[in-house]
């Protein structure tokens, strides 16, 4: 049984006036990578908040499956606890709320819907100050409202540093190269290739081939019009990025 | 043609109080008997009905009040107040304590109110070169019709920090609070309200410029069917004067906040630096905020500005954290308590500080 497996997935936006994901196919298996390239409006990102539970967002026909469960109509806190997480393409700035405190709330509030205990404050210390050390992410940086004033190499290196901490089962990563330069794309990257685990998976969506340089996939697919249109090796990224994606538009 | 205005049971009940009144009570009693209670035809009161909330509380209540120490003095108010609450105040609260503050002394104030009418009236005077703090805690009962009124006397270079905080306000509250500050004086003021039946907090600062220095900062936070409204004027007078006003609110749906700021700076206050700032969330569909920023400038080398700015929670931040996990509740206390928690963090004691912060989450609690 794939961890994730998703079968004929219809959704709209604006409620139900405009249809993006126009039966969607797809399969991800424990422990595997795959990626998800398309060009811009393909509904690549549609797809990363129907899968989350987003409001807004109607799933309108088909199913989606996590670890044999529907989770169709679960809340984005019980998707997330049950550990779907998802890098934000742009991740959003709250002012008032230091990143260490947003953290440690979220860990504990996931902890406790699995009926697990929270992490107590140097328990947490210790974590943090761990991964951290990872992504090169300073506790002054933690210190600080979650995102505000960060730029955008920050932004990505505390979306990832946030997984390493939740340990998530499923990663979706939204254009997580994008607004990076390249060393902030190596560091983003080893922050990504720690969490590849025989029990976890991934979902890497992006439009260009250069994040696969860093983060191998074992599959990748490519969307068009709402749909998975062509899958294949990771030869396929190669040829993607040399020919461009003009074909499968076409062929949607 | 003068139309007849019917009493209402409210408004009777102090006419029968003021009663053989002379001097200037005698024309506060005319003035009731004319206007009534403030209404929403006054232009200041346009959004607080008073009149109409107080309409059949016609019991004598009682106003308790325990301080951190006695007053230094009671006097007859001799001198009356201009507007019709503070006057009725002055007129049936009894003689006026008097608190004259150390340097460094700390004061404490809770007043709470019985059901029924209560008035009180009393006079905190911070002499030149003192620093000092005072802190009043309010409330009234179910029933209850608090009517207080307070004279701030800031001396020159003298400096106050004002924490009013109101708590538990199913009762009507009235707070008229007139703010005289000296040359080269500070007022903090934060003010704190999570609203009542009817609670109107007003503020009227004479400014002298002349380097002193005022900031009025305040927080709402109202549950349904919870009123508050904050009024707040300055009568900025001389040069090189400051003044700095912050309020932030939270208004649940059927709550009601009102925030009427007005800023006057006269010809003669050439390098005024005033701001005043208004900014709040409308926490549901049916909640009702009204504001009004006022800047009247007759000097021409100020730098004053204001903003305005309601919403609603940011959707896309909320989202966020529940993808991470949070429940959408507290989600949403989080969102809210940082977006109001700016004025508190700016008050110096952190005693007061870190408590009125507690009522804060207590109050989102509350509100889940």
């Amino acid at each position: 049984m794939p961890m994730l497996e998703i079968s004929n997935l219809h959704a709209s936006v604006d409620n139900g006036e405009k249809p993006i994901l126009k039966g969607l196919d797809l399969s991800v298996p424990k422990g595997e990578v795959h990626a998800i390239m398309g060009p811009n409006g393909s509904g690549k990102s549609t797809l990363s908040y129907v899968l989350t539970g987003r409001d807004g967002y109607d799933l309108t026909d088909g199913k989606v499956s996590f670890e044999g469960e529907d989770i169709g109509e679960l809340e984005p806190e019980e998707r997330a606890a049950r550990g779907l997480y998802l890098s934000f393409q742009y991740p959003v700035e709250i002012p008032g709320v230091p990143t260490l405190t947003f953290i440690r709330e979220a860990l504990n509030a996931q902890r406790k819907a699995r009926s697990e205990d929270e992490v107590s404050a140097p328990d947490f210390m210790r974590l943090i100050r761990e991964k951290a050390a990872i992504l090169n992410v300073s506790m002054d940086m933690l210190k600080r409202p979650v995102n505000v004033g960060f730029s955008g190499g920050e932004k990505k290196r505390m979306e990832i540093l946030q997984a390493l901490v939740l340990e998530p089962r499923f990663l979706i990563l939204d254009e997580t190269d994008s607004g990076l330069d390249i060393d902030a794309l190596k560091v983003v990257s080893e922050g990504v290739n720690a969490l590849r685990s025989p029990d976890r998976a991934m979902l890497v969506i992006t439009h260009y081939q250069r994040l696969l340089d860093y983060i191998a996939p074992d599959r990748v697919h490519v969307m068009s019009a709402g749909r998975i249109v062509a899958s294949g090796g990771p030869e396929l990224a190669k040829e993607l990025e040399a020919e461009g994606y003009d074909k499968y538009v076409r062929a949607a | 043609m003068t139309v007849q205005m019917t009493l209402t049971p409210a408004e009777t009940a102090l006419l029968d109080a003021l009663d053989g009144a002379t001097g200037w009570r005698a024309a506060t009693r005319a003035a009731l008997e004319n206007r009534g209670l403030p209404n929403k035809r006054d232009e200041a009161w346009k959004w607080t009905d008073l009149r109409r909330l107080t309409g059949n509380i016609t019991e004598t209540g009682k106003i308790s009040i325990a301080g951190s120490r006695e007053p230094d003095a009671k006097l007859p108010v001799t001198h009356a107040p201009t507007d019709m609450l503070p006057r009725l105040a002055g007129a049936l609260g009894g003689e006026a304590r008097i608190y004259t503050l150390s340097d460094g002394e700390s004061l404490s104030l809770d007043l709470s109110a019985s059901a029924g009418v209560g008035h009180v009236i009393y006079v905190v005077e911070v002499p030149a070169g003192v620093s000092a703090q005072v802190f009043e805690r309010l409330s009234v009962a179910d029933g209850g019709f608090a009517n207080i009124a307070v004279l701030y006397r800031i001396g020159e270079g003298a400096s106050l920090d004002r924490i009013v905080s109101t708590g538990d306000c199913p009762g009507i509250l009235a707070l008229s609070g007139g703010v005289d500050l000296g040359e080269g004086a500070t007022l903090r003021q934060t003010t704190l309200t999570f609203g009542g039946k009817l609670i109107r907090l007003e503020t009227h600062l004479a400014h002298p410029g002349a380097k002193a220095e005022a900031v009025m900062d305040a927080v709402y936070l109202l549950a349904p069917n919870r009123h508050a409204d904050l009024t707040t004027t300055a009568n900025i007078s001389g040069p090189d004067g400051n003044l700095s006003q912050l309020t932030k609110g939270a208004v649940a749906s059927h709550g009601h906040g009102v925030f009427q700021g007005k800023i006057h700076v006269e010809r003669e206050a050439q390098r005024t630096d005033a701001r005043m700032t208004h900014r709040a969330l409308m926490l549901g569909e049916r909640a009702e905020i009204d504001a009004k920023p006022e800047l009247e400038i007759y000097a021409d080398d100020v730098q004053c500005a204001h903003g305005n700015a309601l919403g609603a929670i940011d959707e896309t931040a909320l989202f966020y954290m529940r993808q991470r996990g949070l429940p959408e509740a507290q989600a949403r206390a989080i969102l809210i308590r940082s977006f109001l928690a700016e004025p508190l963090d700016r008050i110096r004691d952190p005693q007061i500080r870190d408590s009125l912060l507690e009522d804060l989450v207590t109050g989102l609690e509350v509100l889940s």
